[in-house]
């Protein structure tokens, strides 16, 4: 998934309450057995979990994080984000896809809209009051 | 109390990291400013990500 971020200008950190310590050992010992090259990217190290309490996704009780995951622009601003416990892993597809969206849309000076299920190259929505009761006419999901 | 909201500037924050080929550094979410960021949680080390 790394490498298509990349290509869309994206950079990436992880988080979790680990030590850096952890996780350089992980990384050496078994993530550079599942990634080629190992992990690229900044591994964060939140002991105590001040990070994951900014962002409402620490929990006191396993003293461990959510499964958090927030899209932040060039400006600063979040713009997503999606939290799952720790069971279920996330959908990489679902990332790129609402990354893409955000991107064209910034683009469009926040002029564009896409609407639901929107795939890259699909029309977008020019959201206009000539447009009310018309969406219709340009999106049939 | 939380302060990370969809549609607000994100709260900065600096880190002890680990970078491979790089060691051990301190990130700050300000040095991506001007970038397109994904910030990813997770539960541990030596668990699925």
């Amino acid at each position: 998934m790394y490498p298509e971020l990349k290509k869309l200008g994206v950079d990436v950190l992880s988080v979790s309450t680990d030590s850096k310590f952890s996780h350089k050992i992980w990384d050496e010992t078994e993530l550079e057995k599942m990634v080629e090259g190992g992990i690229p990217f900044p591994m964060l190290s939140d002991q105590g979990g001040q990070i994951g309490t900014l962002y409402g996704v620490y929990d006191e009780d396993s003293g461990t994080e959510l499964r958090g995951r927030f899209i932040m622009d060039p400006d600063g601003v979040i713009q997503a984000t999606e939290v799952l416990t720790p069971p279920v892993g996330r959908n990489t597809d679902e990332l790129l896809r609402q990354v893409q969206a955000f991107q064209l849309v910034r683009e469009s000076g926040w002029k564009e809209a896409t609407p639901s299920g929107w795939t890259p190259g699909e029309p977008t929505l020019k959201p206009s009051p000539s447009m009310v009761g018309k969406v219709w006419e340009v999106w049939k999901p | 109390m939380p302060e990370a909201r969809v549609g607000k500037e994100a709260p900065d924050f600096k880190s002890a990291a680990y970078i491979r080929g790089k060691g051990f550094k301190e990130v700050k979410l300000s040095d991506y400013r001007g970038k397109w960021l994904v910030l990813c949680f997770y539960p541990g080390d030596f668990t699925f990500v």
